[in-house]
């Protein structure tokens, strides 16, 4: 019954102890020690990680302290004999053998039942796809709905159901204190229940840094602008395991909707090809959002795979010594078999997308290559056309 | 009182030291019984080091097995059960010579020690004589570890394929030829000692053929039965089924041998039959790996993601533990070799005596651990039922 | 008793200082005499050299992944200096550069530091034995190390190695870096490994002087019994895994790879099995060398001989059984995840019994605070930390978050960097008088310590806070808001390796211009102060008389020679009557 009160007491108290911690460098929403708490888990782990703590320092500081004033006190000149040369007192040693077994026997139990809450997903949860790749997420959202970024509703167990496609990769989100490998041959799964949703900017800061990426290109810079493309502050999303190259750059972002209607809205934008958009920009989209940029390069260098500039309608040689002229059938078949024909001077690493693109993406994905090409092959200074064509994909994008 | 030297002095100091020592003690024993024992903790820790070594391969054998039996059970009929116990006959024999030369060494029997040693050598060569055929075999069929899994059922023993038996069987002809030429020069040159070490040891090159010829023998006697059922166990009745699949899987599939099988698979109502049949099919495609499940449902999006990484070759899961498990073993039986061979000229100089017989010992106790490990090899490859 | 007077009525024993006949650095000369000698202080001589070759190697790579953190971007490997010989991506540079500073620190330096080079120095000397049991094992074992160590070079040198250091698969067996002369040195080093262990354990058990049971041996020599044990039962297994991994890469054998149907976390399993241990084959002998530091300059009888003595063999036993909780979050049962979870608990108390005893041993003795007792209190204070926040990652609430991030960094630095390297250091300030025969200079030392415990403390306290902020490992480039740690931490290191460099210029220097070392410098009772510094080529002229490693009553300061030495009250021996014989048979 006591043991009760004092557990009920012990998370104030931790709360209490962690303020104390807080002024050396924080944000203001973060913690000396943690991200925010913005998972049902966090509150929990947090308290484990204090309670440790505190047992920790209990006894660090009385040992450390004995050590210093041991070493101060009987320091003494040489030849001195010791004043005592007690060999041993088994009572005294059985005692600080077996009383902190009892403090580790706690701690282990403190540990493990957070541990099977984490462990054991609700029934009924929000199931989410997520495919690791390197160097990139893809998380399914059902119906063909692909998105590097990491959207949940707030209060809603979700659960993540991940599978790699290359190597092990580990999803590790830092603010709901989660992580799981991703291990390539099976499904690993995890969930969370995330507590706190993600503000959103004014309109006015996202049209700034709209307009601001406009002029800059490329892909979106989520360090910069400390939102996302849609307006939401995030969370932070990492590989944990290490998978290569480009292993720090597998980062993406985690969005807490409020409402299931801001969610399925957030969705539906990305389901399909919206209605006004020309293949080709579309496919830029899709470059963007699958992550095919990691491997493929748009601006004639050379990464894991070939570069899309200038790709289509060339001839191609083969590791096989075949070559071929790109055209749609080939592309298609790179994208559904990739190892059915390897471009000679590259490796055979590229995951089939076999059923996570629908025929119009793939449609898309091919106009993309042919603009690329063509537009490498037209002018020269293809570099203005490209930041245009951005531009454009950013205003169709962020029309709720 | 923590330490103090002895006061009295000791003519033990190690100006003279060694003085009191027999040639076969080294300087820093003080008697031949502490030399001996040392030597055989070393060996025991050593065989241990060698059992953890093997229990890693063992450990993946049980997982593999555990997770996927009916491949193992299939590509188990691969292996010819005749020349597996051909090899754990040979290797039994050779385990009692062993044992009977470590006596031999103690009771100071020189030349019986060299015969026993030498018989013990060719016994270890026979053994590799037959395994060479049984590898050779393999590797012409393609039945190798996953990535260049190559088993083609309709034609499973592709012409104008390296020949492998020549390539395993050259080193051991060089080194026949050497060892003869080597016992002629001695002879000639009447070197007594050389000859002596000679003898024995060109019949020991000698025995690897012999190995050779065994297996070759009882692997043609096998493939006379006709391919379709060839590489079953010999006790194997011509319509048992070959599970991994010997035969095609095209759309008449005959997955046993037998007609009367076919015919009552056939029938509607014999469902457990039937089911059988499905069954080893499935493990028939999945075990030659060239089925690729095709889902190209895009509705049902990751969770339908090709099962791409876990289609090729099954089967080659068990070849590449069958050739990592047993090659190791080889290795292990060619080091054996070794120093046996350093033993037999040892014993030819008369080394050994009631004294320091320590070495026989030790490789004595090597080879009874290699022997034992092939004896936990042949059930769990070969005899899988 | 006033100090530095050697009370009347004493026979006073010193062996003195060694001719240049019997003293073992000079015995023979010539590079040849070395390369083949088969005698343990050589051997263990070449180990050091070797070893701390190795360390400043891995020290160099350390530092230069830490200026590259130096901006979140990465600093170092942006510098136009390095794309004027490489074209790799600065992420690759990085990568390979912080696998090959685990790689060679694990494989070629702490695996091998305290148990090969001191424990080969000192294995025989402190049982009294002239050898260790298998000399010839024992130059094939060293031998091993340099071909291993080649291995590990040539693999840089082909295409580079960038798997870390674990080599997990399929990341091992898809990467176009040298993962099979990586493993093939690893291989190696495994049996060097091996036969280092295996020769200790028979050399323990056969070679130990009349007088000398099991509780009357110097805590070193439990602590290097315990490791070897681990070496003998864990390496083998070290060895197939990497065979089997060469083979998955050569032959796809389909175990470890998915691509062929195989499982990576059987791999991990495998790995961990021996690798887990591994980490107490790091430790045990570290903890050796604190028993023997803290006693003898303490000038007290250590503190519960045979908690400490059994605390070592519990944690070699248990040390088998924990190698999962590396694995957590890699997707194991839950029932497998608690079991290992809970067993890890177990393991911290023989670590925390260790520590209290050597806090007792000091209570009320007499310290002095020479530069090896600095080193052994430095690493009672960082070790104690690494092993508490060791509780952090073994419960799984926080290990779920803790994983992989900055905070496990910090904590096997703690571990490995603040136990064993420390301990190593201060083992070799402690026994470099009788290794070389030179004092060196006591002042240096100190600062030395003093600039290795601050420079620590300031690379790795960070890191935890990094890690609990979710600073995930191994990036080579990281966000922002981690800048300032990041940077605190490079500011250690850079002084970390000031004190490393200082303690190396100090005993460097001290092989020229140091005091010649008497036989027993800091008032030892092991049997190593009883030969002289540097011990004789067959260590004991007559095999010494054992009693208690850590009474000492008898051991006095002789200030006119700077020196300690045995003195005893005379025994009358009753007439006939013989000392005890020296060896109980011939």
């Amino acid at each position: 019954m006591n043991l009760q009160i004092f557990e009920s007491q012990l998370p104030a108290m931790s709360t209490k102890l962690s303020f104390f911690a807080q002024p050396f460098l924080g944000d203001v929403n973060d913690g000396f020690w943690f991200p925010t708490q913005a998972s049902s888990f966090a509150a929990e782990a947090d308290w484990v990680y204090f309670m440790i703590l505190w047992i920790s320092v209990l006894f660090f500081v009385p040992m450390m302290a004995f050590m210093a004033y041991c070493s101060w006190k009987y320091a003494k000149s040489k030849g001195t004999k010791a004043e005592s040369q007690k060999s041993h007192d088994t009572p005294l040693e059985l005692a600080w053998s077996i009383l902190p077994s009892f403090l580790l026997v706690w701690m282990f139990l403190q540990g493990t039942w957070s541990y099977l809450d984490i462990r054991t997903p609700p029934d009924g949860a929000y199931d989410i796809g997520v495919q690791a790749f390197k160097w990139g997420w893809t998380f399914d959202y059902g119906n063909g709905t692909f998105h590097p970024e990491l959207h949940v509703l707030k209060d809603e167990p979700t659960k993540l159901s991940m599978r790699s496609s290359d190597v092990i990769h580990s999803l590790f989100i830092p603010a709901f204190r989660v992580k799981k490998d991703v291990v390539p041959g099976r499904y690993n799964y995890m969930w969370f229940q995330p507590s706190i949703q993600s503000e959103t900017v004014s309109e006015s800061e996202l049209a700034a840094a709209k307009a601001e990426f406009a002029v800059a290109g490329g892909a979106w810079d989520y360090e910069k602008y400390q939102f996302t493309p849609d307006g939401y502050r995030f969370y932070d999303l990492f590989c944990a395991e290490y998978c290569g190259k480009d292993h720090s750059k597998m980062q993406t972002v985690v969005v807490v909707h409020e409402t299931q209607e801001e969610l399925d809205a957030w969705i539906k934008q990305y389901s399909v090809r919206p209605p006004g958009d020309e293949p080709a920009v579309y496919g830029e989209k899709l470059y963007n959002r699958r992550g095919c940029g990691s491997c493929h390069s748009i601006d004639g260098s050379k990464r894991v795979g070939p570069s899309f500039q200038g790709f289509y309608d060339r001839q191609h040689e083969f590791v096989s010594g075949e070559s071929i002229i790109a055209d749609d059938n080939y592309v298609r078949e790179s994208i559904l078999i990739p190892k059915a024909k390897i471009v000679a001077g590259y490796a055979p690493v590229m995951p089939s997308y076999k059923g996570q693109l629908s025929d119009d993406d793939i449609d898309s994905l091919i106009a993309y290559l042919k603009s690329l090409s063509s537009a490498a092959s037209t002018s020269e200074s293809s570099a203005s056309g490209t930041s245009d064509q951005s531009a454009a994909a950013v205003t169709v994008e962020s029309a709720p | 009182m923590s330490t103090l030297e002895a006061a009295e002095p000791d003519t033990h100091g190690h100006d003279d030291h060694g003085h009191d020592h027999p040639a076969f003690l080294a300087h820093h024993f003080d008697t031949p019984e502490q030399q001996f024992d040392s030597g055989k903790l070393g060996i025991w820790l050593f065989l241990v080091t060698e059992v953890l070594f093997f229990s890693g391969m063992f450990c993946a054998y049980a997982i593999f097995r555990m997770t996927r039996p009916d491949v193992f059970e299939g590509c188990s009929q691969f292996l010819n059960t005749k020349l597996g116990a051909i090899n754990t006959g040979v290797l039994l024999f050779s385990s009692l010579t062993m044992a009977w030369a470590v006596r031999c060494s103690q009771t100071e029997e020189h030349k019986k020690l060299t015969a026993l040693l030498a018989a013990t050598l060719s016994c270890a060569m026979v053994f590799l004589g037959v395994k060479s055929i049984e590898y050779s075999h393999k590797w012409g069929m393609g039945l190798l570890p996953a990535g260049y899994f190559t088993y083609n059922p309709n034609n499973p023993h592709p012409e104008g394929g390296t020949n492998w038996l020549i390539w395993l069987c050259l080193p051991f002809a060089l080194l026949l030829v050497g060892v003869v030429i080597w016992l002629v020069i001695s002879v000639v040159k009447g070197n007594k000692f050389q000859t002596a070490c000679a003898m024995p040891l060109s019949v020991v090159c000698l025995s690897f053929f012999l190995g050779v010829g065994l297996g070759t023998i009882l692997e043609s006697g096998e493939a006379q039965g006709g391919h379709d059922v060839a590489h079953a166990d010999a006790d194997h009745p011509a319509g048992a089924v070959d599970a991994a699949g010997s035969v095609v899987s095209q759309d008449e599939t005959v997955v046993g041998g037998g007609v009367v099988r076919e015919r009552l698979v056939k029938d509607a109502s014999n469902t457990g039959l039937q089911d059988e049949f499905v069954a080893r099919r499935t493990q028939m495609e999945l075990a030659t790996g060239t089925v690729v499940t095709d889902r190209s449902d895009v509705a049902d999006a990751v969770s339908a993601v090709p099962q791409e990484v876990l289609t090729p070759s099954r089967a080659g899961v068990f070849f590449g533990i069958y050739y990592c498990m047993t090659g190791v073993h080889a290795i292990h039986i060619l080091g054996g070799i070794g120093v046996l061979v350093w033993l037999l000229v040892r014993s030819i100089r008369q080394d050994f005596n009631r004294q320091y017989f320590g070495p026989v010992d030790y490789v004595g106790l090597y080879w009874h651990l290699v022997d034992l490990i092939w004896i936990y090899l042949f059930p769990l490859l070969y005899l899988i039922r | 008793m006033s100090s530095g007077s050697i009370p009347k009525g004493r026979i006073v024993r010193d062996p003195g200082f060694p001719t240049e006949r019997e003293n073992y650095l000079t015995t023979s000369k010539g590079v040849f005499s070395w390369l083949f000698t088969l005698d343990h202080k050589r051997i263990g001589m070449m180990y050091l050299v070797g070893v701390t070759v190795a360390f400043l190697v891995a020290g160099l790579l350390a530092l230069a992944i830490r200026f590259h953190l130096l901006a979140p971007g990465g600093w170092l490997f942006n510098r136009p200096i390095f794309k004027s010989f490489t074209d790799k991506d600065p992420n690759d540079i990085y990568n390979q550069v912080f696998t090959l500073h685990g790689a060679i620190m694990v494989f070629l330096f702490i695996i091998p530091s305290i148990p090969a080079a001191l424990g080969n120095f000192l294995v025989p000397v402190m049982l009294g034995a002239k050898d260790v049991a298998f000399p010839r094992l024992n130059l094939s074992s060293f031998y091993l190390w340099v071909f291993g160590a080649i291995f590990f070079v040539s693999a840089l040198f082909a295409s580079g190695l960038d798997t870390g250091w674990t080599f997990y698969t399929p990341y091992s067996t898809t990467t176009d870096s040298s993962v099979i002369l990586a493993t093939m040195g690893a291989f190696i080093l495994g049996f060097s490994s091996i036969f280092t262990g295996l020769n200790f354990i028979v050399t323990i058990n056969t070679m130990r002087p009349p007088g000398m049971t099991w509780f009357k041996m110097p805590l070193f020599l439990w602590a290097t019994y315990s490791t070897s044990i681990i070496q003998v039962l864990a390496t083998p297994v070290l060895g197939i895994t990497l065979l089997l991994l060469i083979a998955e890469r050569t032959m796809h054998i389909g175990i470890f790879d998915p691509e062929f149907n195989g499982d990576p976390v059987t791999y991990q399993h495998f790995f961990w099995f021996y690798s887990h241990p591994a980490v107490y084959i790091m430790i045990l002998p570290a903890f050796g060398i604190i028993s023997e530091l803290i006693s003898v300059h303490s000038h007290k009888h250590i503190f519960g001989y045979r908690f400490i003595a059994y605390s070592s063999i519990a944690i070699a036993l248990l040390g088998f059984l924990v190698w999962g909780h590396h694995m957590f979050t890699a997707g194991m049962s839950s029932l497998t995840t608690i079991i290992f979870s809970a067993l890890t608990f177990t393991v911290s108390i023989p670590s925390a019994i260790k520590v209290f005893n050597w806090l007792a041993t000091m209570y009320k003795g007499s310290i002095s605070l020479t530069t090896p007792m600095c080193y052994a209190l430095s690493f009672i204070f960082l070790f104690t930390i690494g092993g508490l926040t060791g509780l952090f990652l073994g419960t799984l609430a926080t290990d779920l978050h803790l994983h992989d991030t900055y905070f496990i960094v910090a904590h096997f630095h703690y571990v490995m960097v603040g136990g064993t390297l420390v301990a190593f250091m201060g083992g070799v300030f402690h026994w470099w008088p009788k290794m070389v025969g030179k004092m060196y200079n006591e002042f240096g030392g100190r600062i030395s310590a003093a600039l290795v415990f601050l420079g620590f403390n300031l690379t790795f306290l960070p890191q935890f806070v990094l890690g609990s902020r979710g600073m995930p490992r191994r990036y080579a480039t990281y966000d922002p808001e981690f800048a300032f740690l990041h940077q605190v931490s490079t500011f250690g290191a850079l002084l970390l390796g000031i004190g490393i460099l200082v303690a190396l210029v100090v005993l460097m220097y001290s092989l020229w211009n140091g005091r010649k070392a008497p036989a027993n410098p800091w008032g030892g009772a092991t049997l190593e102060w009883m030969c002289t510094s540097p011990p004789p080529f067959y260590n004991f002229d007559r095999a010494p008389v054992v009693g208690d490693p850590y009474d000492f009553e008898f051991i006095e300061w002789d200030n006119e020679n700077e020196r300690y030495v045995t003195a005893e009250p005379e025994r009358k021996l009753a007439p006939g009557q013989k000392p005890e014989p020296v060896h109980a048979k011939h």
